[in-house]
């Protein structure tokens, strides 16, 4: 969670404590409990819009049947997970799907370096075999920004340094080995990404995704075709061990934006996804 | 950021106001009681409204503005072509931001690759997205490849065999000729229902990368600026020479209608109407 969203917890949670503090100004008995109900609802409602928007956006402009129009002959229809175009009387219906490699290719521990490698030698016939079995359009998208190098290692070497506070008290504590184990290897994982940069490697934010588009006759034939991509792509791209899952919601806007501008600065695009920072 | 910042502070500014106005009513009665209900429930939405314009700022005004189940957050096209035919801008604020695509041609299989190759070429790749500070869009595409002209081709072809048909059928001319026409307009009609029947997929991939400025020109300029940093790297990093994508072509990589060309499909819409309706 970053410092703006804390802010905003801060801020509305505020009206929460105040209104839990004079509820007994506003009623009493059975007034008194509905109120209790109804604030509590309220603080749900704001933590499940901290944590799990997708979910609950979805619902609420499905329940109200509310539809955008991001711009000029585009739609993005009422559960949120497809943008509509309607040309000549057919419907194209656009959704995406988050498919971060990152955990594939980079976030390794040093034990797994070998692995490391063959995993990466294995990914290029991995892709085409799944390209193969893909008989529909669709885009894989690789957004890649440069982080400032100086930064990303004095994070590191912090990261580092709290490791090998918390070795150095397991090891005071008697901890059990598991415990120690863990801790060694975090260390190691970090001292890993150091030396990469140390070597001249550039630190990268990346955000993975896939877009995928389908035509139908009507606005739910289309959308319906869409559903049926997404599954079969989640289905050819499992070979990859990430976690696909269909993007819905305020993303689904920022993503459809990305096609026609892609952010200028990092911090513009972390701005969009505090969850992939 | 302030403009958000103030949306959060009017909001729970009415939040609290509500609150205070429930907190302020004597309980004297079962009326006053649910006014007071009331008033909490609005004051609750209020700091829900305030807590979402986070990321919701955009929907939230116009929700209030618009009074309609369907939001138009932009009438306007997402985009248009740059004077210079290479780029496509779209206005953010009061700036400018153009966008341009290279196109990387990489015609290359990890089935021709032996263990090292591929450890090699997915290094490659994975440099490919660090040949630059600037934050850059790399995209493998699977689209269908456009035989609209073609397919229009064969249905000239078709429609002139059958003219060419008709008239030998009402002139009277010898069967060899009329079986000549005859076959070979079942061969252009096979043809057809083969192109037709089956999609052929293209995989294209490219970078995309954006820049503003405040003026339309300031933007390309700075973008082409980017665009050829990237290109140099990119063909140092594979060794392949890449271009940027102008005009029309741009369209393949922006819009669904040509990942999808609409005659290419036709036929196959029609298949699967017709599936559906037996």
């Amino acid at each position: 969670m970053d410092e703006e969203s804390i802010m905003y917890l801060v801020f509305t949670l505020l009206f929460y404590i105040i209104a839990f503090s004079v509820i007994g100004s506003i009623g009493h008995g059975a007034v008194a409990i509905l109120i209790l109900v109804l604030l509590l609802l309220g603080v749900a409602v704001v933590l499940m819009l901290n944590w799990a928007d997708f979910i609950l956006f979805p619902i609420f402009t499905s329940v109200m049947g509310i539809t955008f129009q991001p711009s000029a002959n585009y739609k993005i229809n009422k559960t949120q997970d497809a943008v509509i175009k309607e040309v000549n009387g057919l419907y194209y219906a656009t959704g995406f799907i988050t498919a971060n490699l990152y955990a594939y290719v980079f976030k390794l521990e040093t034990s797994e370096v070998v692995s490391d490698n063959d995993r990466i030698a294995a990914a290029p016939e991995l892709w085409e075999r799944a390209l193969i079995s893909i008989s529909f359009p669709f885009k894989y998208h690789v957004f890649a920004a440069g982080l400032d190098v100086q930064q990303v290692r004095d994070e590191l070497e912090g990261k580092r340094s709290y490791q090998e506070f918390q070795l150095s008290r397991a090891i005071q504590s008697n901890a059990n080995e598991v415990t120690v184990t863990d801790i060694q290897r975090k260390i190691s994982s970090l001292q890993a990404k150091i030396d990469r940069i140390s070597a001249g490697e550039k630190p990268l934010a990346s955000l993975m995704y896939i877009e995928t588009s389908a035509i139908g006759i009507s606005e739910k034939a289309a959308t319906d075709a869409l559903a049926s991509q997404v599954r079969a792509l989640q289905i050819a791209l499992s070979g990859f061990d990430v976690d696909l899952t269909q993007v819905r919601g305020r993303e689904l806007y920022t993503l459809f934006k990305f096609n026609f501008a892609v952010p200028t600065s990092f911090a513009e695009a972390a701005a969009y996804f505090d969850q992939q920072k | 950021m302030q403009a958000k910042f103030l949306i959060l502070v009017v909001f729970l500014a009415i939040a609290f106001v509500f609150l205070a106005a429930a907190a302020s009513i004597p309980n004297s009665n079962i009326l006053l009681g649910i006014a007071k209900i009331i008033l909490l429930l609005v004051g609750i939405t209020f700091s829900i409204l305030a807590f979402a314009s986070r990321y919701y700022t955009y929907l939230i005004i116009p929700m209030f503005q618009q009074h309609s189940r369907h939001l138009v957050l932009s009438s306007e096209n997402a985009y248009w072509l740059s004077s210079s035919n290479d780029a496509i801008l779209h206005k953010e604020g009061e700036d400018f931001v153009a966008t341009v695509i290279v196109n990387i041609p990489l015609y290359v299989s990890s089935t021709e690759m032996s263990g090292e190759e591929k450890l090699n070429f997915a290094a490659q790749v994975g440099r490919l997205s660090s040949i630059t500070s600037y934050p850059m869009r790399i995209t493998s595409q699977l689209y269908v490849m456009n035989k609209d002209s073609y397919i229009q081709q064969l249905r000239d072809t078709i429609s002139t065999m059958e003219n060419k048909e008709a008239q030998l059928t009402q002139e009277g001319a010898p069967q060899g000729e009329i079986s000549k026409v005859h076959g070979a307009l079942a061969m252009w009609k096979k043809m057809l229902d083969n192109v037709s029947k089956n999609m052929s997929l293209e995989l294209a991939t490219f970078a995309t990368i954006s820049a503003k400025g405040t003026k339309e020109y300031e933007a390309v300029n700075a973008v082409h600026q980017k665009a050829m940093e990237i290109m140099s790297g990119i063909g140092a990093t594979l060794g392949v020479s890449p271009n940027l994508v102008i005009g029309n072509d741009i369209l393949k990589f922006i819009e669904p209608e040509f990942l999808i060309p609409y005659s290419t499909v036709s036929e196959q819409i029609t298949k699967n109407i017709q599936e559906e309706v037996i």
